[in-house]
C-alpha cells in the first residue's frame, strides 16, 4: 500500500468516524431526550393503532385512515428494538415508564418487540381485504403484541 | 332460573362425584356440562392469574404467586384437585363455605386476599360448577408456600372481626326494575369480576371502602395506580363511548391505541378477552349506571 492509499483511508475511517460521533450526538445523547423520542415512537404506534381501532369500532375512521394507522404500526415494528429501548433509559429518566426488568430480560423483550411485524404486516394486509370481522382480529393480534410487554416491562403510569 | 336449578345440581353432584372417580373420568354428559360451564365461570371469575406463579414458570393452578400488599406477602395456593396439597378433599359444601363465608374446611378463617367478599355473591351453581371444572384438572402435588404476613395481619383469628366489617354473605338478588343486561352485568363486575378489589379503595384495615367504589385509587396491587371506572365525565369513563369500553375488555386497546399492560393487561388476556360479547355488553351497561366519583 503507497501513502497517498492509506492517507485516504485514514481520512476516510476518520470522517466515517466523526460522522458517527456527531450523528449520534445530534440524534439523542441526552437519556432524558432518548426517552421522549421512545414516547413520541410509541405516540405513533398507539396513534396507527387507534386508527385502525376507530374504524373497527365503525366510529367515523374511514379504510383509508386505518391502513395508514397499519403503515404507522409496521413502520415502528420495523424499528430496531436497541434504537426504541437504548439502555440508561429505565424508570427515573425523564419521566420514562420502562422497568429496568426490560434490559434484565433483553433478548425476551426484544423477542416482544420482533413478534409486532408479523402481526402488523397481517394487520395491513388485513385492511387491504376490507372485513370489519378480520381486521378486528387482526387488530386483537397486534395489541396483544404490545400487551405483552407493557403487562411485564411498562410501570403503570396515570 | 338459577335458584330453581339449585337443588337439583345440589343433589346430583355428589352423588355423580364419585361415579366420575371411581370411573376414572366423566362419561356423563351431566358433569361435562358442569365441567363446561365451570370452565367459563373459572374465566369469568379471574381464578387462573393469581393461583398461578407463571413469572416462576408454576404449573397453572398450583399456586405460589406473591401478592403483595400493605399487610404483607400474601402466597396464593395450589387449588389443583391435589388430595395432600390442593383442595382434591374438599366437598361441596366446604366449597361452598369458602366462597361464601370465608372459611377453611378445618373451621379457620381464609385471609381476604382471597377475595371472597366478593365470591359470596356467587350462586351456588355457579361454584359448583367451578369446583366441577376444578376437580376436572390434574392434581399436582405441589406444597403451599406460607404467608409472610406481620402481626396483627398474620393473627387469622381477627379475621372473623373483618368479615363482619366488611362483609355481607350470599348472593344479591337481581333488581326487577333493571334491565337483564344490567343485572348481569353487575354480577359480572361485583360477584365473579371482584373489580372492585383492585378498582375501589381499601381502608387502612384492607376492608372496601364503599363510598368510593369503583373510584380508582393510587396504591393498587403491586403500587400501582388504579384508575377510577366510574361515569365520571372527568375522572372516569365518561367520555369513553361504548364501543370503546367494549373493545378495552376485549382486546385490551384503549382509545387512544394504547394497550393496558399490569394488572389490568393480565385481566384483560384471562377474563375479559375470553367472556362472550354479550357479557362484555352487559359489563358495559353496568358500568355506566354506577355512581359517578370525582
Amino acid at each position: 500500500m503507497n501513502n497517498r492509499v492509506v492517507n485516504a483511508l485514514a481520512a476516510a475511517s476518520l470522517s466515517a468516524l466523526l460522522v458517527a460521533g456527531f450523528g449520534g450526538m445530534a440524534g439523542a445523547a441526552d437519556p432524558a431526550d432518548m426517552v421522549k423520542e421512545r414516547q413520541q415512537t410509541m405516540k405513533k404506534l398507539g396513534g396507527g393503532m387507534g386508527a385502525v381501532a376507530k374504524f373497527v369500532k365503525n366510529e367515523g375512521g374511514t379504510q383509508e385512515d386505518a391502513a395508514k394507522g397499519a403503515e404507522a404500526v409496521l413502520a415502528v415494528a420495523k424499528m430496531d428494538a436497541k434504537a426504541v429501548f437504548p439502555t440508561g433509559t429505565a424508570v427515573g429518566v425523564g419521566d420514562s415508564a420502562a422497568k429496568p426488568e426490560l434490559w434484565q430480560n433483553w433478548s425476551a423483550a426484544e423477542e416482544k418487540w420482533k413478534a409486532m411485524q408479523p402481526a402488523a404486516m397481517k394487520l395491513a394486509e388485513a385492511i387491504k381485504g376490507g372485513d370489519r370481522a378480520q381486521i378486528g382480529q387482526a387488530l386483537g393480534a397486534t395489541s396483544k403484541t404490545c400487551g405483552g410487554c407493557h403487562e411485564d416491562f411498562r410501570v403503570k403510569k396515570q | 332460573m338459577r335458584r330453581r336449578a339449585l337443588p337439583l345440581t345440589a343433589l346430583v353432584l355428589p352423588l355423580a362425584l364419585p361415579f366420575v372417580l371411581v370411573t376414572g373420568g366423566g362419561a356423563r354428559a351431566a358433569d361435562a356440562d358442569a365441567v363446561a360451564r365451570g370452565g367459563y365461570i373459572f374465566q369469568a371469575a379471574g381464578c387462573l392469574g393469581c393461583h398461578t406463579n407463571e413469572k416462576a414458570g408454576g404449573a397453572p393452578l398450583t399456586g405460589g404467586r406473591a401478592l403483595a400488599t400493605p399487610f404483607g406477602t400474601f402466597f396464593t395456593p395450589n387449588i389443583t384437585p391435589d388430595p395432600v396439597h390442593g383442595i382434591g378433599r374438599w366437598s361441596d359444601a366446604d366449597f361452598l363455605r369458602a366462597f361464601r363465608e370465608g372459611v377453611r374446611p378445618d373451621g379457620a378463617a381464609l385471609f381476604p386476599a382471597f377475595p371472597y367478599a366478593s365470591y359470596t355473591r356467587m350462586t351456588d351453581r355457579d361454584l359448583l360448577d367451578l369446583k366441577a371444572y376444578l376437580f376436572a384438572q390434574k392434581p399436582q402435588p405441589v406444597a403451599n408456600r406460607p404467608h409472610d404476613l406481620s402481626p396483627p395481619f398474620s393473627w387469622r383469628f381477627l379475621v372473623p372481626g373483618w368479615q363482619l366489617l366488611y362483609m355481607t354473605a350470599g348472593p344479591v338478588a337481581d333488581d326487577p326494575s333493571k334491565p337483564a343486561a344490567w343485572n348481569r352485568g353487575r354480577y359480572l363486575v361485583d360477584a365473579l369480576g371482584h373489580c372492585g378489589e383492585c378498582h375501589t379503595p381499601r381502608s387502612l384495615l384492607g376492608g372496601l371502602d364503599q363510598s368510593r367504589y369503583l373510584a380508582g385509587t393510587p396504591d393498587g396491587p403491586d403500587g400501582d395506580k388504579v384508575p377510577n371506572i366510574t361515569p365520571h365525565p372527568a375522572k372516569g369513563l365518561g367520555k369513553w363511548s361504548d364501543s370503546d369500553l367494549a373493545m378495552l375488555l376485549e382486546l385490551g386497546l384503549k382509545p387512544d391505541g394504547d394497550v393496558a399492560g399490569g394488572g389490568m393487561g393480565e385481566v384483560v388476556r384471562n377474563t375479559t378477552s375470553k367472556l362472550t360479547a354479550e357479557d362484555r355488553a352487559a359489563i358495559v351497561t353496568y358500568l355506566r349506571g354506577v355512581p359517578p366519583k370525582e
